[in-house]
């Protein structure tokens, strides 16, 4: 045990406890030490208005990537668990993007996005449409880095329920449809109550990217314009390096990881009972 | 429970493959309404295609299906008054006993109090009674048989199609149930269509044993019949336990080109004095009784003689047997010919003298 544990101290435990203390001292500057202030950064984030602004983002950005990437990986998973021709290469190709780095995507993405001969901007002249600046505009700027995030992370859950699938015997299929049960029947009764534990898994999976995943802010939009695509994981990162406001930082951290733990306990408790696991 | 009336099945024609496999070639059949038939032969021989395809859940290549005189050879399992009993059950395993067997009850949207007067119907006949709130996991393989029986049970309909049901029971347990389906079937008077590779459980179930082998029928005929008449080689060899013995006609010192003389082994005795002279090879006691193994030329004869026998290993023997008790088939075709030639006709006229052996002519 005593190996393991001196790892797990040194560099999970440790630092975590360190973070917390350190959101209850300020920050070291040149000749000022760093002192014990109390709640005081934790007030200081109440009243930060960037600090709202990043999480209501990443609320929005949470409320639209979860069940979207959940529900195309699962219709990807069940499409590709058909017999069809070329049925190898669209599960290759389903799960490209997640082979792919998350910079690299954005690269892609930001020749798709690039305003008048970005991909879009082509397709929409194809139909008289006007130029649209997908990550300039404040309006468009959280959606367009939400699109990269599913497109990154179903792929990856597809694989789980692909392998899910696989499991769940075709004869069930069969005994369903003797009883009249249509597809749909089918799908709502037994398939997908039989894949609950892998909803359970990936959906906390998809918690966790969505406050995780923001390596393609850095390259596309840099959290703008105005903080528009900005999310807690970013704006850390900008707080730490940026300002290096290590203490705010810390806090900040706290938070997250607060709510992270508060969410996914809720998600235990809430699939606890609809959850058949074999 | 509701009685029900049996259909009858037609199938004409029906040829399945899978790309250059073929599983069915040209099968036509006739299954009588309200009786047990048993589809019996070796793995590979297309019982399972051809209760797939009765099902609906496979479409034959060409050919076509009739059930109770109605074509369905395009119609969806659901709509051709069948229930099915799966090898591996295909119970859904997050729903308890009772959701499972009334599951295609609520698909069909019965209400509720109709589904429960079924409900404990099947449950009662079943013995599930108290089970009807367990997860098929927390059964034991009979139970779980029996939720499976329960489904097709509460489903009434006129056709039971069974692939293979007994197969991942224990032996105790498949004679059990073996009995039980039997009985199930008699009492709600449906056709059912079996599916087997255990010809004890077709000879013990069906009233009639469709036997089949490389895609084709060898033989339609009810247990009796087909142990006592095999129409070819192919039933002759996989209907008894041991086989019918086979051999060429030398062995009665007759020449006869083309005809191969078949005999099941408790028709051959031991005696004193017999046409046929051997050598005891292998004594093997089963308790009741005991099979000999003789060897005569070059052919292994089995006999099965009754009670304890004093034969040793290297004894000579002599064996005998009735002439009703051989069977004659065309060598070359399989089939079972209609009389015995006459030369056996003529040598066993003089039995009193025996059959000489072609050694001693």
């Amino acid at each position: 045990m005593t190996p393991a544990m001196i790892l797990l101290i040194t560099f999970t435990h440790y630092p975590a406890i360190q973070t917390i203390i350190n959101s209850f001292f300020s920050t070291a500057r040149g000749r000022r030490k760093s002192v014990f202030i109390g709640w005081d950064n934790y007030q200081t984030l109440l009243q930060d208005d960037v600090f709202w602004k990043v999480l209501i983002n990443n609320f929005w950005y949470a409320v639209w990537t979860i069940p979207l990437s959940i529900v195309l990986s699962l219709a990807m998973a069940l499409w590709v668990n058909d017999k069809l021709k070329g049925r190898g290469f669209l599960r290759m190709a389903y799960f490209t993007p997640t082979v792919l780095p998350l910079i690299a995507v954005a690269n892609i993405w930001l020749f798709f996005y690039t305003p008048g001969f970005g991909l879009i901007d082509q397709i929409r002249g194809l139909f008289g449409l006007a130029e649209q600046n997908w990550m300039g505009s404040p309006d468009t700027a959280l959606y367009a880095m939400i699109a990269v995030a599913i497109w990154k992370e179903a792929g990856f859950f597809m694989i789980f329920y692909l392998a899910a699938l696989q499991t769940i015997s075709p004869t069930l299929r069969e005994a369903a449809s003797i009883e009249g049960a249509s597809k749909f029947y089918y799908f709502h009764r037994v398939l997908f109550p039989l894949l609950m534990p892998t909803t359970l898994f990936v959906s906390i999976n998809a918690v966790i990217n969505s406050f995780r995943l923001v390596d393609h802010i850095f390259v596309m939009t840099e959290g703008g314009p105005n903080n528009a695509s900005s999310l807690l994981l970013f704006y850390i990162y900008k707080v730490a390096f940026d300002y290096w406001d290590t203490a705010y930082a810390a806090t900040l951290t706290v938070v997250m990881i607060a709510l992270l733990i508060f969410l996914a306990i809720g998600q235990f408790f809430f699939f606890d009972r609809r959850v058949h696991y074999k | 429970m509701t009685s029900l009336s049996g259909k009858s099945v037609a199938l004409r024609d029906i040829q399945k493959s899978w790309g250059k496999t073929t599983a069915l070639d040209g099968v036509t059949l006739d299954i009588e309404a309200g009786k047990f038939t048993a589809l019996l032969g070796p793995s590979g021989c297309g019982k399972s295609t051809a209760l797939r395809l009765i099902s609906g859940l496979e479409a034959p290549t060409s050919g076509g299906i009739k059930i109770g005189g109605e074509e369905v050879t395009g119609t969806a399992p659901a709509a051709r008054d069948i229930a099915m009993v799966f090898q591996s059950y295909a119970l859904f395993p997050h729903l308890s006993v009772a959701e499972n067997i009334i599951f295609g009850l609520r698909v069909r949207g019965i209400n509720r109090s109709e589904r429960d007067v079924k409900l404990t119907a099947a449950a009662d006949l079943l013995g599930l009674r108290a089970l009807l709130d367990r997860k098929p996991s927390q059964l034991s393989g009979g139970q779980q048989q029996r939720v499976a029986l329960g489904r097709a049970i509460v489903a009434e309909k006129s056709i039971f199609l069974m692939d293979e049901p007994l197969s991942n029971l224990d032996a105790k347990l498949r004679g059990e149930m073996r009995e039980e389906i039997r009985s199930l079937q008699q009492r709600l008077g449906v056709t059912m269509i079996y599916v087997t590779h255990d010809q004890v459980e077709a000879v013990t179930m069906a009233d009639c044993v469709v036997l089949m082998n490389h895609g084709r029928v060898e033989q339609v005929a009810p247990p009796r019949q087909i142990y006592d008449a095999p129409q070819t080689l192919f039933a002759a060899k996989f209907i008894g336990t041991p086989p019918m013995m086979t051999f060429a006609t030398n062995m009665l010192g007759i020449e006869i080109e083309n005809v191969t003389l078949g005999l099941r082994p408790e028709c051959v005795k031991i005696t004193q004095v017999g046409p046929i002279r051997g050598e005891v090879t292998h004594v093997e006691y089963l308790g009741a009784d005991a099979m000999i193994e003789c060897r005569v030329q070059d052919t292994i004869l089995m006999c099965r003689v009754p009670g304890k026998t004093d034969l040793t290993s290297g004894s000579a023997v002599s064996l005998n047997f009735a002439p009703e008790d051989l069977h004659a088939f065309d060598s070359t075709t399989g089939r079972r010919l209609k009389h015995l030639p006459f030369e056996i006709e003529a040598a066993s006229a003089l039995q009193a003298t025996g059959f000489t052996q072609a050694d001693q002519s």
